[in-house]
């Protein structure tokens, strides 16, 4: 039992950070359509933002809560507004082009951000100072549990409700809601269609930084291939959500850092990723549009 | 075409102002003699070529040593590099370079993967003595050559070293060996299991997956099995990650790396909670006792640090001289039979001798354990067989 407990809390650590990931894919798809295959990259970009941010502030000698919080907000400003550049530069333009047209130019700003990366960072692994967070923890149900991994796990759920909140209740979100049911309704009602989508990448882009700079500092080793691994399985989660349906991200990216977390513990850790996928693939089978895509795919 | 010959005319001209800087390089006294040439091969460009630079280095040192004291037989050393750039075609084509450049053995090698091609030059080439400071494979000296050597054991040496560590000094009786699933890291854990199994060790081998960043669910089911010590024969990208979540996890198993954790990424990803891991692996010059003066030289004269191998290289260009003097001839046949009636030649790593395979025996690796945030030499096994601190 403890056993198991504890493969369920290593499982929910990793999935809410997969869950802030998912909820960019899945926003981007509800207003526009497009799997956005550059999302993990940003993910990757958050997490070098937040690197270069703690070097810095720990150069300047500032407490280390400080250091943490000026590194997860300036990286997810920065990455958010990068996002919104990307949008601006490489998507708004195709925006009326074949759906090919903007699925290959994701693939090409993806293959841009990781070989950037790589000229600007390196190849090799780049390190979070590794003590700068405590190894502290406490028991719980007879599982060794994190006080980081719960501030973490906490930190993500107030990011994703915080998000929900913002689009159930205020009227950007209703705007958005409108846009991914008809743009060009919506746009007839007098939304700002393009100010909309650009608040949508700026809002994707920085939750998928906060992942970033969490998963660094968790984990230490940061590189510039980081985003490729997260963006299939985020990807993987929001379509196990059900695409486009917020709470469907959230919920698929915890339920494949469960499955991962109990695959490697039962079985082995050489199936983790045919058994998530195993799973992927009978969920689909059986429900098509995802776990919670019970209505339309386009509802957010 | 024109790009070919006008290579040629470059490498000609190389050559020839070797041949003309030799005698002014290698001493006055010898000058009036001709050098004996010893190819190196090394990678010099590529992602590779800071060790291949610090393994020339170290075949100067030696040969500075060895004209410094009148030369071989009467006649001075000279070196001559050539790049393999730790790729398989390029070394060939060095190795062909070398033979037409007149050497009469080699001592070199970094990528095994580039030493393979090598020696069938060589051995093709009359059986020019080969002699590797670097190169673990242990398909390398079972080519069935009688002309290949190696300063440094074989990969499949350290599994057997790792396992008398574990059950003789930690004395362990329950113990899991963990690996990444690649070739290099399986062989090891295989090597280790066997070794371990032969000294009536409890034995578990598990596998992770290497490129995650979570490897908390391979630690717990491992913690479930209540090892006393864990042995990972991976790389060191994954080392720094287990240590730092088995500690996050409150597990306390003593954890055990092989040579490829042998890299200070390992330190700055697990801080503090590095403390206390050991390695299995051959000693760096500053971890031989032996080898203090050649230390302090090196810095002297190439103002840095030797690399982990340049001393290995040092011994192989000190033990061909020696065969050579025993063979009073730089006969390629000759060279080789006397390197095989070698024993107990006293190197900077050690006394050692070859097999008839061309290994080298006793094979030399240490434990390092990692005190106050650095890698520190820790025990080895002396020739009794008996654990010993490394002397420092």
């Amino acid at each position: 039992m403890s056993v198991f407990v504890q493969y369920l809390v290593n499982g929910l650590t990793i999935g809410s950070f997969y869950a802030l990931v998912a909820l960019g894919y899945t926003m981007i798809y509800g207003i526009i359509r497009l799997i956005n295959f550059a999302h993990g990259d940003l993910f990757m970009v958050g997490a070098f933002a937040g690197w270069f941010v703690v070097g810095i502030a720990a150069g300047m000698h500032l407490p280390v809560a400080v250091q943490l919080l000026l590194a997860l907000l300036i990286a997810m400003l920065a990455v958010g507004l990068l996002a919104m550049g990307i949008e601006r530069v490489a998507y708004q333009p195709l925006l009326k082009a074949s759906r090919l047209s903007i699925l290959i130019t994701a693939l090409g700003v993806s293959l841009a951000l990781e070989n950037g990366a790589m000229i600007a960072f390196g190849a090799g692994f780049d390190t979070f100072p590794p003590n700068i967070l405590p190894l502290s923890g406490f028991q719980f149900l007879g599982a060794q549990v994190g006080d980081v991994q719960l501030a973490m796990f906490v930190l993500s759920v107030v990011l994703m409700v915080g998000l929900y909140l913002f689009v159930q209740y205020t009227p950007v979100g209703t705007a958005m809601r409108a846009l991914s049911f008809d743009q060009d309704a919506a746009r007839l009602m007098g939304i700002n269609v393009e100010g909309v989508v650009l608040i949508t990448f700026l809002l994707g882009g920085s939750l998928a930084a906060a992942s970033g700079v969490m998963m660094g500092l968790y984990y230490t080793q940061i590189n510039f291939m980081m985003g490729f691994l997260m963006g299939l399985r985020a990807f993987t989660a929001a379509v196990l959500g059900g695409i486009g349906n917020i709470p469907g991200a959230m919920v698929g990216g915890l339920l494949i850092g469960v499955l991962q977390s109990l695959a490697a513990g039962y079985i082995s850790s050489q199936w983790q990723d045919v058994i998530v996928f195993a799973v992927l693939i009978l969920v689909l089978v059986f429900k098509p549009t995802g776990i919670f895509g019970e209505r339309v795919v386009e509802r957010m | 075409m024109r790009i070919r010959s006008s290579w040629l005319v470059a490498a000609l001209t190389g050559a020839s102002m070797l041949l003309a800087a030799s005698p002014v390089a290698s001493g006055v006294a010898s000058a009036a003699k001709s050098p004996i040439k010893i190819g190196v091969t090394v990678p010099l460009s590529g992602s590779y070529a800071s060790a291949g630079i610090d393994i020339l280095n170290g075949a100067k040192l030696a040969v500075a040593k060895i004209n410094g004291q009148g030369g071989v037989l009467g006649h001075p050393i000279q070196l001559i590099p050539a790049d393999d750039a730790c790729d398989a075609q390029t070394a060939a084509q060095a190795a062909q370079n070398l033979v037409a450049q007149g050497v009469v053995a080699v001592a070199g090698g970094y990528c095994s993967s580039a030493s393979l091609p090598e020696s069938k030059v060589f051995h093709a080439q009359g059986d020019l003595p080969f002699v590797l400071d670097a190169s673990t494979n242990p398909q390398l000296t079972e080519q069935g050559y009688n002309d290949i050597f190696r300063t440094i054991g074989r990969d499949d040496e350290q599994g057997p070293f790792a396992a008398n560590f574990i059950a003789n000094f930690l004395h362990a009786k329950k113990v899991v060996v963990l690996d990444d699933n690649s070739t290099y890291a399986v062989g090891l854990q295989q090597d280790t299991v066997k070794a371990l199994k032969k000294l009536h060790v409890n034995v578990t081998v598990e596998h992770l997956t290497p490129g995650q960043s979570d490897y908390t669910s391979v630690l717990t089911q491992i913690n479930q099995l209540h090892p006393q010590v864990l042995y990972y024969t991976g790389y060191y990208t994954e080392m720094g990650l287990l240590l730092k979540q088995a500690r996050q996890l409150n597990y306390k198993f003593t954890m055990i790396g092989g040579d490829a954790t042998n890299d200070p990424t390992v330190l700055k990803t697990a801080g503090a909670a590095a403390n206390g891991f050991m390695i299995t692996t051959a000693p760096l010059a500053q971890f031989l006792g032996t080898a203090s003066g050649y230390l302090q030289k090196y810095h002297q004269r190439f103002h840095a640090a030797p690399g982990p191998y340049s001393v290995y290289e040092y011994d192989a260009i000190q033990v061909l001289a020696q065969a050579m003097k025993n063979a009073h001839s730089t006969k390629p046949k000759a060279v080789d039979a006397a390197l095989l009636k070698i024993k107990n030649f006293r190197g900077l790593t050690g006394r050692f001798s070859f097999t008839r395979q061309g290994d080298r025996t006793p094979a030399v690796y240490i434990t390092l354990k990692v005190l106050k945030g650095k890698f520190t030499a820790f025990e080895e096994l002396n020739p009794a067989g008996k654990w010993v601190p490394v002397p420092r």
